[in-house]
């Protein structure tokens, strides 16, 4: 019965996933945080990660574009292969990498700058535009984040004077400037209230039409609402992945049962 | 239907508890009904077919509370998983159990009829109709007590009996009164009994299906296995 449901899910079984990780483990020094991990992150879908604090949910979003890298005895092995290739390798240029893998943390982190510069600091790292271009460019950016109508008369007014929701939906904006492939954010609004948590649900439903998003989220509404699929993550492990309606609704695995349920913590 | 683990929040398990026994209650109060009820037909007890239908109010009662509860707990706790399987499950068992009191109270009604007390016909169909029936209800409660899905299934393949019995009661009766137009009011009165009866496995037949869903998590298929057709 669930093979079929997992069949249905959108053609995943057909389609070539955004990201791949497989036997992903991840070491903080001596503390093993990530198990032997493998996970697709279909395309134009949105995956959620659950779990309770400490079951490597962020750890792992931070091996998806190399964060890790800026920390030394934090190591990783096994691959995630993104565009044919594994991206865990030496060699890789990461600046690329995280354009095209972009990232939105839990706090607003916009530049001390304008809106405007804050959007075309980025874009100006990769590509070399005409100021015309790049002004449409932050218009375009601005508009698919719904900032556009609050913002277009002060775009050079400092980034620091937003609302919390309105700084997070600007380094949303910032990160699909530079046109990423898929867009990884940490529990993006947990320090929001629940309209502008509200407004970036909507905006993840209308972003996934172009973009594969993975978000971690403590919020199981909120993963219930947003994602596609979702992944339970305890301890380091990867303890079920499924459809976002089976694994609310009917989970199978007895621990995932318990988490979404508060029967520990 | 226990749990094996308990909830980190206390009141939230609590209530769960608190729906748990209005579902238990209510199953209790209704088996009673319909075993008065049909010691009322069979029987000719009177003081049964009085007792069936007052129990009603109360049912009615449990069934306003179940629900009220269950709007509380999706407002205030949004449950999921499991939970949320309970929750919902609950609520449209609660109507079930409703349906099959009103079912248990109007069979009661008829029971001390004139027609039916003179009745020259034999009871024994719908006798063996109604063990059958109160034999479902109660494994249907079980099942439902002790959150066994494998009960469940059985008694959800076993209403095909009770329809057969049904069918075949049908035809007898239609037999007598074509015979006879005097039978015609007491096989009338007997051929409600026999409807309510069948209602009364049908529910109990729902409550298995969503005890099933409510355990396992899956559903068992949308046809179930019939017996006996008028065709």
């Amino acid at each position: 019965m669930n093979k079929i449901i997992m069949d249905n899910s959108m053609g995943q079984n057909t389609a070539v996933p955004a990201l791949a990780i497989r036997d992903l483990d991840f070491w903080y020094g001596e503390n093993h945080a990530l198990k032997s991990i493998s996970l697709d992150f279909p395309t134009r879908q949105v995956t959620g990660m659950i779990g309770p604090s400490g079951c490597g949910k962020s750890t792992l979003l931070r091996c998806l574009n190399r964060m890790y890298d800026l920390y030394p005895g934090q190591r990783a092995t096994g691959e995630v292969v993104f565009d044919g290739r594994n991206i865990l390798a030496p060699g890789l240029d990461v600046n690329v990498l995280r354009s095209r893998i972009g990232m939105v943390f839990q706090k607003p982190t916009p530049f001390p700058m304008s809106i405007y510069d804050n959007i075309a600091f980025g874009v100006r790292l990769h590509e070399r535009l005409p100021r015309a271009d790049m002004d449409q460019r932050v218009e375009s950016v601005l508009r698919r984040v719904a900032l556009w109508p609050e913002v277009k008369d002060r775009l050079n007014a400092s980034a620091a004077a937003l609302s919390g929701g309105q700084q997070q939906r600007l380094c949303i904006a910032r990160t699909i400037a530079t046109r990423p492939e898929i867009i990884l954010l940490d529990e993006p609004t947990s320090a929001l209230d629940p309209i502008s948590t509200a407004r970036i649900e909507e905006l993840l439903d209308e972003l996934k039409q172009e973009f594969s998003i993975a978000i971690v989220t403590h919020n199981l509404q909120q993963a219930a609402r947003c994602a596609d699929r979702v992944a339970f993550f305890y301890m380091g492990e990867l303890v079920e992945v499924d459809t976002a309606d089976r694994m609310f609704t009917a989970p199978h695995a007895k621990r995932t049962q318990d988490y979404i349920t508060g029967r520990f913590g | 239907m226990p749990h094996e683990s308990v909830h980190t929040v206390q009141s939230y398990e609590q209530e769960l508890e608190q729906l748990r026994s209005f579902i238990n209650r209510m199953g209790g109060v209704v088996e009673r009904q319909v075993a008065q009820a049909i010691t009322a037909v069979v029987e000719h007890d009177e003081a049964a077919a009085r007792d069936a239908p007052e129990m009603d109010p109360y049912v009615d009662e449990l069934e306003r509370e179940t629900e009220a509860l269950v709007i509380r707990l999706l407002a205030l706790r949004a449950p999921m998983g499991g939970d949320l399987r309970e929750v919902v499950v609950a609520l449209k068992i609660s109507g079930d159990l409703e349906r099959i009191g009103d079912c248990a109270a109007s069979i009661a009604r008829r029971a001390m009829r004139n027609e039916l007390l003179s009745c020259p016909i034999s009871l024994t169909g719908l006798r063996s109709m109604g063990r059958l029936v109160q034999e479902n209800l109660r494994r249907t409660i079980d099942a439902m007590d002790q959150r066994d899905p494998e009960l469940a299934r059985i008694v959800w393949q076993s209403d095909t009996a009770v329809d057969e019995l049904y069918v075949s009661m049908f035809r007898e009766l239609v037999t007598y009164m074509m015979e006879d137009p005097r039978n015609i009011g007491p096989c009338t009165h007997l051929l409600f009994i026999a409807k309510n009866l069948e209602r009364i496995g049908d529910h109990a037949t729902n409550i298995s299906e969503r005890v099933y869903y409510a355990v396992t998590g899956n559903t068992l298929p949308i046809v179930r296995p019939r017996g006996g057709t008028f065709d």
